[in-house]
């Protein structure tokens, strides 16, 4: 006990007075760290985030069946009759052929010429259906239900808007990972030529050091410690500063009637914890290899 | 203690830095290396702490025959082998205490055994006085003296000295030459590479003298030429 005690204080002591010495390249290093599992803390924040919003939206909240245009009148009111009698339903909408047209002129308002080509008759009268429970699988349930009876033209869900959102949040996803790949990538490397910068400034102790026959591992602890120290830095900073954008980004949606559709992005609390732990980690890791490697390479016996 | 059977080295593939030597050193001896520059004294202290292998022969050490030694246990080794170097290689940084302690704290010695042995060899070399100096605060002599105490504060069992008086005036070779007699009575190995004819000749030790890498005279109580 006593030993690992003086053994503690020595590498402690030790991993300060290169701490101390290189500041520069010290705060460099933490910063550059810093941004990277930063990006880190983002991504994975913003998988969460897509992951939540849409598992919300899976099939939207509502969906939209659409009618033959020559549907007789009967059909239209036992169809309807039968969709607010239905348990899984809350509310519906019935759109008839002339709203359609007015909703698809506003749609079509900078391009009257297209509009000139369609008339009423033409478009399919709709009915827009709630469900109770915003619930992927039963709208998607329900609209299975619903495509096959008769007089029904087809029955449109979310899903595909859905999909093209999580086809973009992937592609954001990929290009954070990629950035925080090259940036961690950095980093170590940052943190790999400090060890060498530290180990050249040492050089008379650590060849002290082998000539009274300290061992290798005990003579790179202190340098691994530094780098990992860094990464620990590093990885705070990234986290504290992934945290502060989080909240902002979040203030930002709350306030803003065009970003208001981004509002069901939001992380729960545990999957902020997980992030900022990962976070930290990632910067605990990068500092480790970095430092690991360096001493690894400039100390042969 | 130290043997070397037919040990070659050779550099770079053609420079024969020692070539074929056969030598036993017992336990206790005290013996002298004296050659010019160049004939292979340092390169034969370099292999007895295996800073570097052998390219042909067996160097035994402290019963390790370093040949087949893993490269982990080399630092074991070096825990038994002192070495005392011409520009002492002090840290500036570090009080002479400190100096002479950093070489128990690297090696895991715990503290109290620092705090009691370290004032002691400094008291043997008679530098009790001075451990709160810093080396540049020191003359030469004194400096050795730290260099001594650094590598003698661990009791190994050989004592390497590599030109240990290259850089003093006579009159300091002296003192450091009766303080490296008084670690060979304690039983320790010393195994000294100089150029100094006068305190070769004065002691009247063993005398191993190399030329181009060969062992070319051996005797006990001998002198340098």
């Amino acid at each position: 006990m006593r030993r690992f005690l003086s053994r503690a204080a020595y590498f402690a002591r030790e991993t300060w007075i290169n701490v101390r010495r290189n500041l520069t390249l010290t705060v460099a290093a933490i910063l550059t760290v810093a941004v990277g599992v930063m990006l880190v803390g983002l991504g994975l924040m913003a998988r969460y985030a897509s992951t939540n919003a849409l598992g919300r939206w899976q099939g939207g909240v509502q969906f939209e069946i659409f009618l033959e245009p020559n549907i007789a009148g009967g059909q239209i009111d036992a169809l309807g009759e039968e969709l607010r009698n239905h348990p899984d339903i809350e509310r519906i909408q019935y759109i008839t052929q002339d709203q359609a047209f007015t909703l698809l002129e506003e749609m079509l308002a900078d391009e009257p010429e297209l509009l000139a080509e369609i008339s009423v008759e033409s478009l399919p009268p709709s009915y827009r259906v709630v469900p109770r429970d915003a619930e992927g699988e039963l709208i998607e349930s329900l609209a299975a239900q619903f495509r096959q009876r008769p007089g029904v033209y087809s029955v449109e869900t979310g899903r595909q808007q859905v999909d093209a959102i999580r086809e973009w949040f992937n592609s954001f996803r990929w290009i954070v990972l990629l950035m925080s790949i090259v940036l961690a990538a950095a980093s170590a490397m940052l943190i790999f030529n400090m060890i060498r910068v530290a180990m050249f400034a040492r050089r008379r102790e650590i060849e002290v050091m082998k000539l009274v026959g300290a061992t290798n591992s005990f003579i790179r602890m202190p340098f691994i410690l530094e780098g990992m120290l860094h990464g620990l830095a590093g990885g705070l900073v990234g986290a504290v500063a992934a945290g502060a954008l989080r909240n902002h980004v979040e203030e930002l949606f709350g306030r803003s009637e065009i970003l208001a559709f981004f509002r069901s992005f939001t992380v729960t609390s545990s999957q902020f914890t997980t992030a900022t732990l990962a976070t930290v980690l990632m910067g605990v890791i990068v500092g480790a290899l970095g430092s690991a490697f360096a001493a690894g390479r400039f100390l042969d016996v | 203690m130290i043997r070397l059977d037919n040990v070659t080295k050779i550099y770079k593939g053609e420079t024969r830095a020692i070539d074929g030597v056969s030598l036993n050193i017992d336990k206790g001896e005290f013996v002298f290396l004296v050659g010019e520059s160049g004939s292979g004294k340092s390169t034969m202290l370099r292999l007895l702490t295996a800073e570097e292998p052998a390219t042909v022969g067996q160097v035994h050490v402290a019963g390790k025959d370093l040949s087949r030694i893993n490269s982990w246990r080399v630092p074991y080794l070096r825990r038994n082998i002192g070495s005392v170097f011409q520009d002492f290689k002090l840290l500036p940084q570090k009080t002479v205490y400190e100096n002479v302690a950093f070489a128990l704290e690297v090696i895991g010695r715990p503290k109290n055994i620092v705090t009691t042995q370290v004032p002691a060899i400094l008291e043997l070399v008679g530098l009790a006085h001075k451990q709160q100096s810093f080396p540049d605060e020191l003359s030469g002599g004194e400096q050795q003296r730290v260099s001594i105490a650094r590598a003698f504060v661990n009791r190994p069992l050989i004592l390497l000295a590599d030109e240990p008086t290259g850089n003093l005036d006579p009159n300091t070779a002296q003192e450091i030459m009766r303080l490296l007699d008084r670690i060979n009575r304690t039983g320790t190995t010393v195994v000294m590479a100089t150029h100094d004819q006068t305190i070769v000749d004065q002691m009247r030790r063993r005398v191993v003298a190399l030329r181009q890498g060969q062992v070319v005279r051996d005797e006990q109580q001998g002198v340098y030429e």
